[in-house]
């Protein structure tokens, strides 16, 4: 049966609600089947197995579980406190401190719509109060959450690292410009708007509150000190620091900040288990197709096509661009690092693009994707939260959206923003 | 209660406590072996161990995400639709569930017959037939989650399924 017979059964499961795992694994199995038989589905048990007992994908659960933890001890409130004392004196301060928060979040959980859910509680009812408007409140919180993927931990990383077999320490470290010159913008974004729409000042600069709220969360802050320079240092894989995110976050919730009981324990470890388990069967259902794509060249056949069309490097990421946004927009980040990129590998190979730069491009698709309807999980979440419409919010996120945009186009064309650090770490 | 909930509650309960125990039991091996790699030494199954646990997170937690209505999906456009077409998308849609996971199903069951014999490279006492178990067993549990939750999805394609942002917020108005 054509690859594009399939792709027209993928969709139609799609449209029909039937779970995306699922309609990947069903148009595989009439794929394969129609290819070699009904007996050879055996292969299909064996590599949803072989699929799911990837290595370096053990560090997804361990920082769902860490970050979910993290999220029930206390240390949310405590982030927010420590940033509204460092930036809360600038004119949006809450908007400042909206982003900031989510940078530090993003360094224990890895998970954007995890970021949303812990913070966008807490700081969007505070913005709403000071008289933030809903649609700006819902737009800062969901698209910030959005970049923070690009910083290290990155569940989207670990996948694509786990798929291309690209080095994840090295994705990690890429993601620090980019994330870094992306929340720069985002500061500056949100200013221009507090400026224009005259949003409050929070506190006065006080050096004695800020060393009290710092002390109070510092050991929250401990956390991104213990992944990123275990990691950076060497010290420790990507699955060793998520191993010690845990026991970090254990050590915190349950003998410094006393917040964290063992209900609260055992539903973090159930959300842990679903959440991993919803990207794992992605990626076991992946590994099945990847079976039926070798055996009918479609990667190859793809980048023959694309290379027809331009050979130019620039055009090509255009295109692939263009692809990974278009596929963002109607499939959740998981489900469009798994469908695509064991596509399209053979593109950024054929062109000479770096693995590690690669990997970063995807990342940031992904993070724009979640930002633009119909899909949008991370907007969704936010404008939930915020109870705000999702079109309304869209009309105010899409400077946020620009500011993603800016970062994709810089880390597209000029590699040395996300390569610079690799080098000097890793020569 | 009727018998579906009460078997729901049930399944519900047993995939939870495997849930947790797997997750422990992941953390313990991963945080042992750096502890026991800082001191010089390290753990010749960790690789292997850990990626079965893996696994087994897997398939027993797609079962749970599928009692919980947790798999990623598309309802915008089905959520669209008349009640007749959206009562027929439930049924094809599930009718592919409970196919896919049949044959998983009976081809895990033929699979570990054929790699009988076999054993873990690190633990030559593990069988691969019991690690692979996961495959038959999760496929049958997943069919069982979905089972059970037919009356909830056949309810919403009659009167409308709440959008999930609705869900989120009634949880954070709970809490």
């Amino acid at each position: 049966m054509s690859p594009l017979w399939l792709l027209a059964i993928f969709l139609f499961l799609i449209v029909l609600n039937t779970p995306i795992a699922i309609a990947l694994g069903f148009a595989a199995l009439i794929g394969y089947w129609s290819l070699f038989g009904f007996d050879a589905l055996l292969n299909m048990a064996i590599s949803l197995y072989q699929g799911a007992r990837s290595f370096p994908l053990i560090a997804i659960p361990l920082f769902v579980f860490a970050g979910a933890i993290m999220n029930t001890s206390g240390i949310s409130q405590r982030l927010v406190a420590f940033v509204s004392a460092l930036v809360g004196f600038v004119r949006g301060g809450l908007a400042m401190v909206n982003i900031g928060t989510s940078l530090f979040f993003a360094e224990i959980s890895g998970s954007a719509v995890a970021d949303v859910a812990a913070l966008g509680s807490i700081l969007m009812p505070a913005m709403k109060k000071r008289g933030y408007p809903t649609n700006f409140t819902a737009a800062i919180t969901s698209s910030s959450a959005s970049l923070a993927i690009i910083i290290p931990p990155s569940i989207p990383m670990i996948l694509y690292g786990a798929m291309t077999d690209t080095s994840i320490v090295k994705l990690f470290v890429a993601g620090v410009i980019p994330g870094l010159i992306g929340a720069s913008l985002m500061f500056a974004l949100a200013y221009g708007f507090a400026v224009r729409y005259n949003f409050p000042v929070e506190e006065t600069f006080n050096l004695r509150h800020l060393w009290r709220t710092f002390k109070d969360a510092a050991w929250a802050l401990l956390v991104p000190v213990i992944i990123l320079g275990g990691i950076f240092g060497g010290i420790f894989t990507a699955t060793e620091a998520a191993g010690l995110a845990v026991a970090v976050a254990l050590f915190i919730g349950l003998f410094v900040y006393r917040e964290l009981n063992l209900r609260m324990l055992l539903n973090a470890m159930t959300d842990g288990v679903i959440q991993t388990a919803v990207v794992m069967l992605l990626v076991a259902v992946s590994a099945f197709l990847g079976l039926y794509l070798t055996q009918t060249r479609v990667p190859q056949q793809l980048t023959v096509w694309m290379l027809s069309l331009s050979e130019n490097p620039l055009i090509i990421l255009a295109m692939l661009n263009v692809l990974f946004l278009a596929v963002g927009m109607f499939l959740h980040g998981a489900a469009a690092i798994v469908l695509v990129v064991p596509i399209v590998m053979p593109i950024a190979n054929a062109i000479g693009l770096d693995p590690v730069q690669f990997g970063i491009i995807v990342t940031l698709n992904i993070a724009i994707g979640q930002q633009t309807p119909p899909v949008a999980s991370v907007l969704m979440t936010a404008c939930s939260i915020a109870k705000a419409d999702v079109w309304d919010v869209s009309k105010v996120n899409v400077w946020f959206i620009g500011v993603l945009f800016i970062v994709l186009t810089l880390v597209t064309y000029v590699p040395y923003v996300t390569l610079v650090l690799v080098e000097s770490f890793y020569g | 209660m009727s018998f579906l909930s009460a078997a729901r509650g049930v399944l519900e309960r047993v995939l939870i406590t495997i849930s947790i125990v797997l997750m422990t039991i992941l953390a313990v091996i991963v945080i042992s072996a750096v502890i026991v790699r800082s001191a010089g030494s390290s753990f010749t199954w960790y690789d292997e161990v850990a990626s079965v646990v893996l696994a087994w997170i897997t398939y027993y937690g797609a079962a749970l995400a599928a009692l919980r209505r947790a798999h990623l999906g598309f309802p915008n456009i089905v959520g669209l639709m008349p009640t007749p077409i959206r009562l027929l998308a439930l049924a094809i849609s599930e009718g592919v569930v409970i196919f896919f996971f049949a044959l998983a199903a009976w081809f895990g069951y033929q699979a570990i017959g054929l790699l009988s014999g076999d054993t873990l490279i690190s633990l030559p006492w593990v069988k691969v037939e019991f690690v692979l178990s996961v495959i038959p067993i999760g496929a049958v549990l997943f069919i069982l989650a979905e089972l059970t939750t037919i009356p909830d999805r056949v309810r919403e394609a009659r009167f409308g399924a709440p959008p999930a942002e609705a869900i989120i917020v009634a949880e954070e108005d709970k809490s």
